[in-house]
């Protein structure tokens, strides 16, 4: 090393690394150095090691064999090959670690160098840990025991480095995917890292967004911030000052790009092979013949009876969608028509209606007005120029649309489930109750055409990302669809994957199914479709010829920033008095037996719905929910009453007036807890919520209960669980339109259709928890570690005030029947 | 150093002694050990999960509407398996806490029934780690959750409906007995025919 140590961020030296014990190397004898302010992408296919490379500079992970050092800090060091035995060793890294010379990794030191090397991760989503966007960012210092004011000031200057001070207040989880990842960059920069690791931190957002966060890195890279940016989009490589590519584990490439930004001179790099950076742009580009791989044969297959030529497939005629909670319509008075065995393309802004526009054709969503025919199948049916829904489907027509509509939905691959993946692709096909000859050939084909025959006994869950897309939609294609509807189908997929879909599509067209597909890339349209349809502004927009759109601009999926968040009496008290006043008064309201007692508890109620200014309208709709169950518990109550003059005899059951003023009593009683918990709830962030839960449980540490941890399960579970939500149904819907049902059928088929429900979802649950878990790593949190609070917890007057008040409440409450009685 | 004060440490003492930290790949931080990053993020996802599945609830027997099915049971099964009785545990409690502020005393049997459910299962899968274990678990599981359901539904129900506990006994066996025998033969069905692929997932 030539160089001070001072400016030289990470060294890597003679780097392997297995994921499977040492049969196949994800890394190889890797070579890399890092000097502090350079920006270096590291590029390469899916599965070259690019990923695993970026969790080793973020200190992350430790590698098998080698030696690492991060920002000074000698992390890591074991040289197997040193051994006398490196030929055998090497096939046994556990046994090999115990010969080898070296410390292996160092946890001190890594501990130190992490806290000061940012990541950021491709799923901007799973890194939120709160819902809160300024607490968010406050996770990381409080991780580093940072003092309130410091993290107060490192909040404000980490919103303003990615222009979201604006958003403070507002629900990250609900934001558009740019705004996400700008606010994990600012999860980061609030740890003031010397060094920012970021795996394909755009692969999951459109180019609007894309455009954003790539800004973003470039403000930071001039502010002197050392930037490792693993991507496989070209236009973001030419950013960087030097480019490193990976292939099967070794870096092939090392080159200088020296745009005028960089302050670094990397001309004098001794691995850099002199190749011209231009190469990458060539070498990204699929292979020419990839087309030629369509085999002739399959355009023989005539059972895919095309629709005759002067039908249309799919009609749309002006047809409107509101989302129930939005006033904007996401369609307005779309008008369009596919000819039979046409390819189009569906493009516009994110926002634009294009998802809806593909649920609305499934019949997963009716629309507000309009009509939808596809195949022949009115799906939606206007009710002749009256102000009602228009009419759906009756039970026959649908099983008959899921038979001819096949739908591969965004990330199909999260709906995989079964042990095999053949008999993953026959679950489709055995819902349309085939016998077991016709599944096997649709199954066959359906992998033939995907070429994915040899992975037919592997389990999906043991394959990669790109193979996992391909097994999910070969499952729709043996459905054997005339109509193929795909949302994004190569999004986040690289060249040889997407080379694939795109064979797939020309093969379907050479058979005439019609073909909807959904994407953000002009390049793609344009190889695949016949036309473009524009989607933009809630408006259907005029069709255009295959030709690339003009630039997008502006992701109008972006949230608006919302002013202030509440500060009403309530929503300032302490969560801990919060929490147990609000629990004793909701436990209590059950000894409401009494008008007087029931009169004193609403006195109470409007006044703590006054004092925390929610609109009693919203109040009404948490409780909306339960109106039903009241029913239930009223009937109850009078059929099981029978003191009291008899009103009215259903049968032998007498009904009395005490048994209606029982159930009137216990129905308003119930109300009045489910509005105090509604409030509760309303009034108080996750954070807070979490803070005062931990608060209150810490005594529990002295008996060896790990409290402070419960309590972050605890808010990261309230955290991800609309997103479990969102994401149930959607596996719900694609799995509704292979022809899953478990309302219908016979008890075996009832549970495998749960078990395809059931499957996925705790499938997505690991997904997430596993992304988190490493964004946890990221902000340096660890077990029993000391942290600091941003939000400090104190009881003051008001808070002692509020807890008389409600003790107060609950004597009267109990005195009541005895005073009055 | 300040940065790992003051509860258990095992995570740095025991990768200090040998030359690699227990887990391949691990830095010893914090991803390993008993309460490891990955172990916080995957119950807190399970929670989740349970969170979600317990607003999904229906009648299953025809007839008895007041008494309705959610799959999270299934969850803190599966939580139990995979993570061993305090998993189940933590899954059981705070799987409920958000219908706390909604239903107090009803979220507390329900917590009850959860727990005799899936710590017993957990604490006999985990001596016993086969098919057989896994069935015995399950059955085990859902004889002392039916005995603290009906006894909790002995209590509660009171509360919520103006009923003697001797109008509740006389439904034990036309509502109480067949609803829980069918719940939880589904849950155990459900979780036995679902754990292999999870684990899989779990073991990549």
């Amino acid at each position: 090393m030539t160089e001070p140590t001072a400016s030289i961020a990470a060294t890597l030296t003679g780097i392997r690394f297995s994921y499977d014990g040492g049969e196949h190397w994800a890394l190889d004898g890797v070579d890399l150095t890092v000097r502090t302010g350079e920006y270096v992408c590291l590029t390469g296919a899916n599965g070259s090691g690019k990923s695993t490379l970026a969790r080793l500079v973020a200190g992350l992970a430790a590698p098998d064999d080698g030696d690492v050092t991060l920002l000074g800090h000698h992390v890591f060091s074991l040289d197997v090959a040193n051994d006398a035995d490196a030929a055998d060793a090497a096939a046994d890294p556990a046994d090999a670690a115990r010969h080898a010379a070296g410390f292996g990794a160092d946890p001190a030191e890594y501990r130190a160098a992490r806290r000061s090397i940012g990541a950021v991760f491709q799923n901007p989503e799973d890194q939120l840990v709160t819902t809160v966007t300024a607490d968010d960012v406050a996770f990381g210092p409080e991780n580093l025991g940072l003092d309130r004011a410091t993290i107060g000031a490192r909040i404000n200057e980490s919103l303003d480095a990615v222009d979201m001070a604006a958003h403070r207040f507002d629900d990250p989880t609900r934001m558009s995917g740019g705004q996400q990842q700008r606010v994990a960059i600012a999860d980061m920069l609030a740890m003031h890292p010397a060094m920012l690791v970021l795996d394909e931190p755009t692969a999951m957002l459109d180019p609007a967004a894309r455009a954003e966060v790539m800004r973003i890195l470039d403000e930071l890279h001039a502010r002197g911030t050392t930037i490792v940016h693993v991507t496989h989009h070209d236009d973001e490589v030419v950013r960087a000052g030097r480019v490193v590519r990976l292939q099967d584990g070794r870096i092939v490439e090392d080159v200088a790009v020296a745009p005028a930004r960089d302050h670094v001179t990397t001309a004098d790099d001794g691995r850099s092979d002199g190749h011209p950076s231009r190469n990458i742009a060539e070498t990204a580009t699929p292979p020419a013949d990839a087309r030629s791989t369509v085999a002739p044969e399959h355009r023989s297959t005539t059972d895919h009876a095309a629709l005759p030529a002067d039908v249309p497939a799919i009609t749309v005629s002006h047809v409107t969608y509101r989302y129930p909670s939005s006033d904007a319509p996401a369609i307005n008075d779309l008008s369009l028509t596919v000819t039979s065995g046409e390819t189009i393309a569906i493009m516009g802004e994110n926002g634009a209606g294009k998802s809806t526009l593909a649920r609305l054709l499934c019949a997963l969503d009716t629309p507000t007005s309009g009509s939808i025919t596809v195949a022949g199948i009115p799906v939606a049916a206007s009710s002749n120029g009256t102000a009602r829904r228009p009419r759906t489907l009756d039970r026959r027509q649908r099983a008959r649309l899921r038979r001819t509509v096949g739908f591969v939905m965004q990330h199909p691959e999260r709906q995989l489930f079964a042990d095999t993946v053949a008999d993953d692709i026959a679950y489709g096909p055995r819902n349309q109750q085939l016998s077991e000859n016709d599944v096997a050939a649709r199954v066959t084909e359906a992998m033939r055409l995907l070429h994915i025959e040899h992975l037919a006994d592997r389990s999906p869950f043991s394959l990669s990302g790109g193979q996992q897309r391909l097994v999910a939609i070969a499952g729709v294609i043996a459905c054997r669809p005339r109509v193929l509807v795909m949302d994004e189908p190569t999004a986040s997929l690289d060249d040889v994957a997407t080379a694939r879909i795109h064979d797939l599509i020309r093969t379907l067209r050479s058979q005439g199914v019609t073909v909807l597909i959904i994407t953000h890339s002009p390049a793609e349209a344009q190889e695949v479709a016949d036309r473009v349809v524009m989607l933009g502004g809630g408006d259907a927009t005029a069709t255009v010829p295959t030709t690339p759109p003009s630039g997008v601009a502006g992701s109008s999926a972006s949230s608006q920033p919302r002013a202030t968040r509440n500060s009403s009496y309530i929503a300032r008290l302490d969560p801990r008095v919060k929490m147990v006043t609000f629990l004793a008064m909701m436990f209590t309201a059950f000894a409401i037996a009494t008008p007087a007692q029931l009169a004193l508890g609403a006195a109470l109620v409007a006044g703590i719905v006054a004092a925390s200014r929610i609109r009693p309208l919203r109040l009404l709709a948490s409780v909306h929910m339960f109106l039903a169950m009241f029913v239930v518990m009223g009937l109850l109550n009078i059929f099981f009453v029978r003191s009291g003059d008899v009103l009215v005899r259903l049968g032998p059951i007498p009904v009395t007036d005490d048994g209606i003023t029982i159930a009137v009593l216990y129905a308003l009683r119930f109300a009045l807890v489910i509005i105090l918990g509604a409030v509760m709830l309303e009034t108080t962030t996750p954070t807070a919520l979490t803070d005062g839960f931990g608060s209150l449980l810490s005594p529990l540490a002295r008996l060896g209960v790990h409290t402070q941890e419960i309590a972050l399960v605890m808010s990261l579970a309230l955290r991800f669980l609309p997103t479990l939500g969102t994401e149930a149904k959607a596996i719900a819907d694609a799995q509704a339109a292979r022809g899953g049902s478990i309302e219908t059928g016979s008890p075996a088929a009832r549970l495998r259709a749960m078990t395809a429900l059931c499957v996925p979802m705790f499938a997505g649950a690991i997904r997430h928890a596993d992304n988190l878990s490493l964004a946890l790593d990221a902000r340096c949190y660890e077990e029993g570690i000391r942290r600091t609070h941003w939000h400090e917890l104190r009881v003051r007057p008001s808070d002692l005030a509020f807890a008389a008040l409600a003790v107060v409440y609950i004597v009267a409450l109990i005195a009541l029947p005895l005073v009055v009685g | 150093m300040s940065v790992s004060s003051h509860t258990t440490n095992a995570t740095s003492t025991s990768s200090a002694t040998s030359s690699r930290p227990d887990t391949a790949h691990s830095t010893g931080v914090a991803d390993s050990g008993r309460w490891s990053t990955r172990r916080i993020a995957m119950y807190a996802l399970f929670v989740a999960l349970a969170m979600a599945t317990s607003f999904v609830e229906f009648p299953i027997i025809p007839g008895i509407q007041w008494l309705k099915y959610d799959p999270s049971g299934i969850v803190a099964l599966i939580a139990g398996f995979a993570f061993g009785p305090a998993a189940a545990a933590i899954v059981s409690v705070l799987g409920f806490v958000p219908h706390l502020f909604m239903d107090p005393w009803g979220t507390l049997m329900a917590v009850l029934v959860a727990l005799f459910l899936s710590v017993p299962a957990a604490v006999i899968y985990r001596k016993n780690r086969t098919r057989n274990g896994a069935i015995i678990g399950l059955i085990v599981g859902a004889v002392c959750a039916l005995a603290i359901a009906i006894v909790g539904n002995l209590i509660v129900t009171p509360i919520y409906a103006h009923m003697t506990v001797a109008q509740v006994a006389a439904l034990i066996v036309p509502a109480l007995l067949p609803f829980n025998l069918l719940k939880f033969a589904i849950h155990g069905v459900v979780t036995f025919l679902i754990y292999k692929p999870i684990t899989t997932l779990l073991d990549k």
